[in-house]
């Protein structure tokens, strides 16, 4: 079965980074529970000892995968219908997408829904390699136009027209 | 009865047609490849925000099971299965499309599915107002035991590293933890920041792990090129003969049997149960059957199948009577159930009855009209299939995106969405699971009130946890648990090591 190949050997790096993250949530935890402030009517464990607990489970946990990362154990990817196991890490896309998702937050006030919408779908699109790009343009547009109306007009979520389509009175609620 | 109130309301024209629309979006949804079921309640939260609250619960109702059954269609059809709730199906059931039997395998996976459903449906029907009543006479110290068993479960037992599955447990823990304290009104953790004051929503943290965060994965390693399907044969023979059936029927009852059990104790929901149905039928055939395993046996799709939604509904068991979803699936319906301030519990029959009897009737209709509506849309479902996956993952970035905005139709809130995504990312590319964090998050919070209440009743004394028996008999229940599922997991990987093992002979 190619789903249960085996994960490449790799340089375990970024996941003993990953590992540490948990560990540093978890001792910025456990160095802030103690302002927690507890009520002076409190007559049990109070605010403060569940978050300690948790975040000592983080740190031993973190701890607990950084060393079996070092002997050797590493983590095994997920699978998924999609995925092509060994090819590599494509970080140019990744970057792309994290990208067009930022610009989608800052254009949904000023743009308004659809258009962020567009850009965000066309934007992944082309970064995932879809081609020809006009068809890929042309697909975003109907489909945020088609969404704006069915959530906004039709369902009643509130997503905001933006100036290019306030006058359209379907878009609303 | 109040079944019968529950379908006189399920049965209005307007409710069937809310319940058809969640049947039919659930399971389009659940076909996308990448989408689980817990994706697809997520990623169509969104859908209800308008609906009044039985509507919405019909809808949900039909996307939980939808989801369901659009999964087994994906692990047919498409030559790469994937996820894990499904894999066990896609063993035999892509040998069977590929020797031409597509559509038998996709027809017994439907009608099994079908008949299970209904027949845990039934189950949960008698039992569900029983564990209640139960239920009303639990107190703080028997809900920390439930609960330390469902978190145990969900984070150590079901994925393939214990201390991952911890981590992502505590992590979620952590997440719950941000905002107000529910018992002394105190912040904590929120760094005088407005946004954090009121807590990280659920809905963010499950759309952004389980649809950014895949999205994000899939696109690191996007396999191009075109999508490869195993063409469904048409014809008389390809519908299921009068040996199929004679060779379904017992899988499909006995896996219903193994599923709802095993879907009621928090012990692990679906996968579990589908690999336990899958090595019974193997165990139980005979002759020139059990040569076929691995080959394409009916038997192998029709069990597990049929354990898959059997499953589903039991977890419904806990999630109505307790208030303690099981997997991530049962912790996004409990989220769907807090916007309309229905809190799931012992008392749920008692005040909300006409809801909860309307959601189960819903369910028996859903389940019905999954059966009429999947096999002859098998069409439609393999041109879902075949989007092409630039579109495909780009669609699912801006329904991601639009449910985020739309939890407080608030930009920053997609931003958190992005960072969860960019986490689950990292998890999924170290192997950690996602499930435990989503879990823990929603439990979290109600752990935290009932152990703070169990210990003010005894003055800080920590042996009352141990005090009532009740909660003793769940503590050494989940020691069987462990030993059964460190047993378990011998079995799983025996069973997944076979095929491979039969092919290498091939």
């Amino acid at each position: 079965m190619s789903s249960l190949a085996t994960t490449p050997a790799k340089r375990p790096t970024g996941e003993i980074l990953f590992a540490l993250v948990f560990v540093s949530v978890g001792v910025a935890g456990l160095a802030t529970a103690g302002s927690i402030p507890i009520p002076p009517s409190e007559t049990g464990i109070g605010p403060r000892a569940f978050p300690y607990i948790v975040c000592g489970m983080l740190v031993l946990c973190g701890a607990g995968v950084v060393l079996q990362v070092l002997r050797g154990k590493v983590g095994q990817a997920e699978d998924s219908e999609d995925l092509d196991v060994t090819a590599k890490t494509d970080w140019v896309a990744l970057a792309k997408l994290v990208g067009f998702v930022v610009l989608h937050i800052f254009l949904i006030e000023p743009a308004g829904w659809p258009v962020a919408a567009a850009v965000l779908f066309s934007g992944a699109a082309w970064s995932l390699d879809a081609k020809p790009l006009w068809k890929a343009i042309t697909v975003s547009v109907i489909l945020a136009l088609v969404l704006q109306y069915v959530f906004g007009g039709l369902l009643g979520v509130s997503l905001p027209p933006g100036p290019l389509f306030e006058g359209v009175p379907f878009f609303h609620g | 009865m109040l079944l019968l109130e529950g379908f006189s309301t399920a049965l209005q024209p307007v409710y069937l047609l809310y319940a058809l629309g969640g049947v039919f979006v659930g399971t389009a949804v659940g076909v996308l490849p990448g989408i689980g079921p817990a994706m697809t309640v997520a990623l169509l939260m969104p859908i209800t925000y308008a609906l009044d609250p039985a509507a919405a619960l019909i809808v949900f109702a039909g996307i939980y099971y939808g989801g369901m059954y659009g999964g087994s269609t994906t692990s047919i059809l498409l030559n790469t299965p994937g996820e894990s709730s499904s894999i066990v199906t896609a063993l035999e059931g892509n040998k069977m499309a590929k020797a031409g039997r597509g559509a038998a395998a996709l027809a017994t996976a439907a009608i099994g599915s079908f008949i299970a459903g209904t027949i845990a449906t039934v189950l949960l029907t008698f039992l569900a107002p029983v564990v209640a009543d139960f239920a009303v006479g639990l107190g703080p110290v028997d809900y920390v035991a439930l609960m330390v068993v469902a978190f145990l479960t969900v984070g150590a037992l079901l994925g393939a590293s214990v201390l991952r599955g911890l981590a992502s447990l505590a992590l979620g823990l952590f997440i719950g933890l941000i905002g107000i304290d529910d018992s002394t009104a105190q912040q904590r953790f929120t760094f005088d920041n407005p946004t954090l004051v009121d807590g990280i929503d659920m809905v963010l943290v499950a759309v952004g792990l389980f649809a950014l965060g895949e999205a994000l994965y899939v696109a690191s390693k996007l396999r191009h090129g075109p999508v490869e399907l195993i063409p469904v044969s048409k014809g008389k023979n390809a519908w299921l003969s009068k040996e199929d059936w004679k060779r379904s029927w017992k899988p499909w009852l006995r896996g219903t049997f193994i599923g709802f059990p095993i879907g009621t104790v928090p012990a692990g929901g679906a996968d579990v149960s589908t690999f336990l149905s899958y090595a019974a039928e193997r165990k139980l055939a005979k002759g020139a059957n059990k040569a076929q395993f691995g080959k394409g046996a009916i038997e192998g799709v029709a069990g597990p199948e049929a354990a898959n939604n059997a499953a589903a509904a039991g977890v419904l068991v806990p999630l109505l009577t307790l208030g303690i979803p099981t997997t991530a699936t049962a912790a996004m319906m409990l989220t769907a159930f807090q916007r309309y301030q229905i809190q799931p519990g012992p008392l749920l029959f008692e005040n909300q009855g006409a809801l909860v009897w309307t959601l189960i009737a819903s369910l028996y209709v859903g389940n019905l009209m999954l059966l009429v509506l999947n096999l002859p849309l098998v069409g439609l479902w393999v041109k879902i299939l075949q989007i092409p996956r630039p579109y495909l993952y780009a669609g699912i970035l801006v329904f991601a995106a639009l449910g985020a905005f739309s939890v407080n139709f608030s930009p920053s809130d997609v931003g958190i969405l992005l960072v969860v995504g960019i986490l689950g990312y990292f998890m999924r590319r170290y192997g950690y699971p996602v499930a435990p964090m989503v879990v823990a998050m929603i439990l979290g919070p109600m752990f935290e009130v009932q152990l703070r209440r169990s210990l003010q009743l005894s003055q800080n004394d920590p042996t009352a946890l141990f005090s009532s028996p009740f909660a003793l008999v769940v503590y050494v229940s989940m020691a069987l648990i462990f030993v059964a599922s460190w047993w378990l997991r011998r079995r799983q990987a025996a069973v997944e090591a076979a095929p491979a093992r039969d092919k290498v002979s091939v």
